[in-house]
């Protein structure tokens, strides 16, 4: 044996291996198969450890800075997406969640309307090994609650007073409208009228900061 | 194990320059060792001369293909999490006609000619100076090509999708391509040194 390869020859005895390895490889399983596979524990930490949900104001800080690196996913319908999204969102269908090419090392935020189906596509998604996959804390009500319409607290402190004008501002920017305090005072300066109008539809604002859907492609990498 | 390594977090961002290092140093010595560091010995390739080139190189796609093949059957490397280039189809073919050009006039490509220059050779450094202004160029006039850099873009593709089979008949059609290919390779280089000199005998 040991003869007979060395009168092969290096390059054929090299070629010979690759044309086996080649052939084993035609009964490879290279990608794992498709149930889900729960490690409870990790779940279960995850989600305790607050490591599973973004808040609304530290997703709109990442929109204002045009912030690349995650995928904001919409799991509502197309009429309710159409009517209303946060900016830089796909529209992905729970059901479409698996037939929309994500990867398994993105960073992928998603919401609804309220926590649940976000939990549910969460549960999902890390249950077939996707691991940066974090949902916005109290879903699309919690965004029009906390950064569309910040509430002016009712007798402010100072620190206070600091923080809602940071957030009305962030509010102006998404094209919201900051409220005052739900009774009285002179918090009646606010224009309560325009909340009225805009709760409900509120036009999906263009931000020239916040990269638009092209380029979100994951990072870079490559030669 | 795990692998990819960075993107279990083996490592941080910081020692993943070093580790890139390393491997930068590793892949030019290997250049070098295949006398990459020689544009006569790349040019050889166009004339085909000396299909070196082709060799090395489809040898390390054929070794490259085995092992990522095998590591992730054996559950150790996460196909899945490999980053794959996008495809821009109408760029790749521009980019690529670009690329040829450049290599036959320069007699380098930018690996190799980062490996001359480590070697001394000054044609080397003058590649590479060209192809650092090249690249400053490229980053500064980039909002201009833009458009152009995105045309026919096809998404990320491989080729068990495109063409819908298993990805082992893949592997094994790659491995048998370049089988032939490097004895067909040989017979060309032959050929060619039969052509070069009228009475030498071609085998």
């Amino acid at each position: 044996m040991y003869g007979w390869l060395c009168k092969l020859g290096l390059n054929r005895a090299l070629a010979l291996l690759a044309f086996v390895l080649g052939a084993g490889a035609l009964f490879a399983q290279v990608y794992p198969d498709r149930t889900l596979s729960v490690h409870e524990t990790e779940l279960l930490t995850a989600s305790a450890r607050a490591e599973d949900h973004v808040p609304p104001a530290e997703l709109a800080a990442w929109i204002v800075a045009g912030r690349a690196d995650y995928r904001l996913l919409d799991l509502r319908d197309e009429t309710a997406f159409a009517e209303y999204h946060i900016p830089t969102a796909e529209n992905v269908p729970l059901t479409d969640l698996f037939a929309h090419g994500l990867l398994r090392n993105e960073k992928i935020v998603l919401y609804a309307d309220g926590d649940l189906p976000a939990a549910q596509a969460w549960l999902l998604l890390r249950g077939r090994g996707y691991q940066g996959v974090y949902t916005l804390q109290g879903g699309l009500d919690a965004w029009k609650d906390q950064v569309l319409f910040p509430m002016m607290p009712e007798s402010p402190s100072p620190e206070e007073q600091l923080r809602f004008e940071e957030a009305a501002h962030l509010a102006k920017l998404f094209g919201g409208q900051p409220r005052a305090a739900a009774s009285g005072g002179d918090a009646q300066l606010m224009d309560m009228s325009a909340l009225q109008a805009s709760t409900p539809a509120v036009a999906a604002p263009s931000l020239p900061a916040a990269g638009g859907g092209k380029s979100r492609r994951g990072p870079r990498e490559g030669c | 194990m795990n692998l990819p390594l960075y993107k279990f977090g083996a490592f941080g961002d910081e020692a993943s320059l070093v580790v890139a290092f390393v491997i930068g140093i590793g892949f030019g010595w290997f250049l070098e060792r295949a006398g990459f560091g020689n544009a006569r010995k790349l040019m050889a390739q166009f004339y085909l001369t000396d299909m070196a080139v082709f060799k090395v190189m489809f040898s390390a796609v054929v070794t490259a293909l085995l092992g990522v093949t095998y590591l992730a059957w054996a559950g150790w490397l996460d196909l899945s999490l490999v980053y794959y280039v996008p495809t821009y189809w109408i760029t790749a073919i521009l980019g690529g006609l670009l690329m040829g050009v450049g290599f036959v006039i320069g007699g380098y490509c930018p690996g190799t000619s980062v490996a001359s220059m480590a070697t001394g050779r000054i044609d080397g450094l003058v590649y590479v100076a060209g192809f650092a202004a090249g690249t400053l160029g490229f980053v500064l006039g980039y909002p201009l090509f833009k458009e152009l850099l995105a045309m026919g873009d096809l998404g990320v593709l491989t080729l068990p999708e495109v063409a819908g089979v298993r990805w082992g008949i893949v592997v094994f059609g790659v491995v048998l391509l370049a089988i032939g290919g490097f004895a067909g390779a040989t017979w060309v280089e032959k050929w060619m040194a039969a052509r070069a000199e009228p009475g030498a005998s071609a085998e």
